[in-house]
C-alpha cells in the first residue's frame, strides 16, 4: 500500500493577501481562489512534511484558540477540490461543510473555511458580446463564440 | 499577407492608443471618416515604425456585372475576420476587434469588462458581462450629475487608478438585442481624462421588480469578482493581480441584486459618498 503523503501547497501559484484573505491565480487551469483566514492559513502550512494534526497544532498556537483536525480537514478537502495541492485526491475526503460544523460544534470560535473559486475568462467572453440570433461578422462578436456562416447570425449564448 | 498587400488601397492610418499601435487601410477612398468615429477614445495618429496589429478592409458593393454584388471583408493581419454584404456589419465587427485587441494588448494597464463613473473626485466601477445593466446604470448615474468614464472598460493601472474609456454609450432600448451610441454630452455628462482612485466597486444583477438592497463584499471576494471580468488575466495573471491589489486598496465592494436602475444609481452614489459605506451596507 502506497504511504500516505502529507499536504503539499502548489508552488506554482500566484497569490496575493487581501487583508485576512489570499487571492491565489492558477495558471495552469486559469482559475482564480478566494481562500478566507482559515483556508488561507491552512494552506500557508501545507509545507508536504507535516500531517493534519500537526496543522492543527501549529494554527492553535498561531491563533492562541484550539484547531480542530476536522478544520483542517475539511480545508484541505476544499483545498483537494480546488487542485491548489500537489496530490488533491490524497486529500478529497467529501467532508461536508454541515457535517463538519456538526462535528466541530456550533461553539466553535474558529471561522471555518471557505474557498471560492471562479474560471478566469477569455478575453472575449469578458468583453461586450452578441446574444444568439443578433447578426454578426465574426465569431469574436458572439457571446458563444459562433457566428454562423451563410445566415451571418449569432448561435446560442 | 503579400496577397493582401498587393491590392490597391486608398487609405491608410497608423494610430496608437493605451500604449498600442495599430494600423487600418481601406481599398475605397473616403472610407476612412467611417472608421474614425469607431476607433479607440484618445487614440491618436502614430507615425513611423511597425504596428502590432494591420486590419485590411476591403469594400465591396455593386460589381462590374449587372446583379452581383461583392462582399465587404475585413482582415486583421492575415486573417479573414468576417465578411458580409452589410457594411455596418463589418465596421461593427472592425470596432469590437480593435477595441478588444488594444484591452489585451495594452502594456502597463489593466482592462476590466465595467461601467465606470467619477463621483466626488472618486471613480465608482460595475463590472460585469453584457447584458447584465451596466450601460443603463451608468447612465442614470449620468442623470444623477457623476461624469463619464466607460459603459464598457475600467483601465487600471499601476498605482490602481482608473482611466477614461469614454466611448459613445452603447444604449439598448428595451431589452433590444441593437446598441444605438449616444455620445455622453448628449447625456448631458461630460467626459473626463483625468485617472481617479476607486471609492466603490458594485457587482449588480438585473432583476424586474428585485428590490436594491446591497450587501458588503470582502475585498478578497471583491477582487475575485474584478477577476471574473479581467480582459488579459490569462496572459499577464501577475500583472493583473498586482494591479487589482493596487485598486482594491481603499475600495467598497458591494453586491446585490437591483430592479430599476433609478433606485440602484441613487443608492450607489449615496453609498459613495458616504465614509462609512461598509456600515452603511
Amino acid at each position: 500500500m502506497k504511504e500516505r503523503q502529507f499536504p503539499g501547497a502548489r508552488t506554482d501559484c500566484l497569490s496575493r493577501k487581501f487583508e485576512s484573505e489570499l487571492l491565489v491565480y492558477d495558471p495552469q487551469r486559469h482559475v482564480g481562489h478566494c481562500l478566507n483566514s482559515t483556508a488561507a492559513a491552512v494552506w500557508k502550512l501545507c509545507d508536504g512534511k507535516s500531517s493534519p494534526s500537526q496543522i492543527a497544532a501549529a494554527l492553535s498556537q498561531g491563533l492562541s484558540a484550539r484547531m480542530d483536525e476536522p478544520v483542517i480537514l475539511l480545508a484541505l478537502d476544499q483545498l483537494a477540490e480546488a487542485h491548489l495541492l500537489v496530490e488533491p485526491q490524497a486529500w478529497e475526503v467529501s467532508v461536508s461543510r454541515r457535517a463538519a460544523i456538526r462535528r466541530i460544534g456550533i461553539a466553535a470560535a474558529v471561522v471555518l473555511p471557505l474557498v471560492t473559486s471562479v474560471v478566469a475568462p477569455t478575453p472575449a467572453q469578458a468583453s461586450s458580446c452578441l446574444h444568439g440570433g443578433s447578426p454578426c461578422v465574426t465569431n469574436g462578436q458572439c457571446c458563444s463564440g459562433l457566428c454562423a456562416p451563410v445566415v451571418q447570425r449569432c448561435v446560442g449564448g | 499577407m503579400k496577397k493582401l498587400d498587393r491590392l490597391d488601397w486608398a487609405e491608410g492610418l497608423a494610430l496608437s492608443a493605451f500604449g498600442v499601435r495599430v494600423g487600418v487601410r481601406v481599398n475605397a477612398p473616403g472610407m476612412l471618416e467611417h472608421v474614425r468615429p469607431l476607433l479607440p477614445p484618445g487614440w491618436k495618429k502614430s507615425s513611423g515604425g511597425a504596428v502590432q496589429r494591420l486590419y485590411s478592409l476591403i469594400v465591396g458593393g455593386d460589381g462590374e456585372r449587372p446583379g452581383v454584388r461583392r462582399l465587404h471583408v475585413l482582415y486583421a493581419d492575415s486573417v479573414r475576420l468576417g465578411r458580409d454584404v452589410a457594411l455596418d456589419h463589418v465596421l461593427q465587427a472592425l470596432e469590437a476587434d480593435l477595441h478588444l485587441y488594444v484591452a489585451t494588448a495594452a502594456p502597463d494597464k489593466t482592462f476590466l469588462h465595467a461601467g465606470v463613473v467619477g463621483w466626488r473626485g472618486r471613480a465608482i466601477v460595475l463590472p460585469g458581462r453584457s447584458f447584465s445593466g451596466k450601460t443603463t446604470l451608468v447612465r442614470e448615474m449620468l442623470r444623477l450629475g457623476a461624469t463619464y468614464y466607460s459603459d464598457e472598460f475600467a483601465v487600471v493601472d499601476g498605482l490602481g487608478l482608473v482611466h477614461p474609456f469614454a466611448r459613445p454609450l452603447g444604449i439598448r432600448e428595451d431589452g433590444s438585442q441593437v446598441q444605438t451610441k449616444v455620445a455622453a454630452e448628449r447625456l448631458g455628462a461630460l467626459p473626463c481624462t483625468k485617472p481617479l482612485p476607486v471609492s466603490m466597486a458594485v457587482i449588480c444583477k438585473y432583476e424586474r421588480a428585485a428590490r436594491w438592497q446591497p450587501a458588503s463584499l470582502s475585498q478578497g471576494q471583491g477582487t475575485l469578482e474584478l477577476l471574473a471580468n479581467s480582459i488579459a488575466v490569462r496572459n499577464e495573471p501577475r500583472e493583473t493581480l498586482l494591479r487589482l491589489h493596487k485598486l482594491a486598496k481603499g475600495t467598497a465592494f458591494v453586491t446585490g441584486i437591483r430592479g430599476e436602475a433609478n433606485e440602484a444609481a441613487a443608492s450607489i452614489l449615496n453609498l459613495s459618498g458616504k465614509k462609512d459605506r461598509l456600515e452603511a451596507v
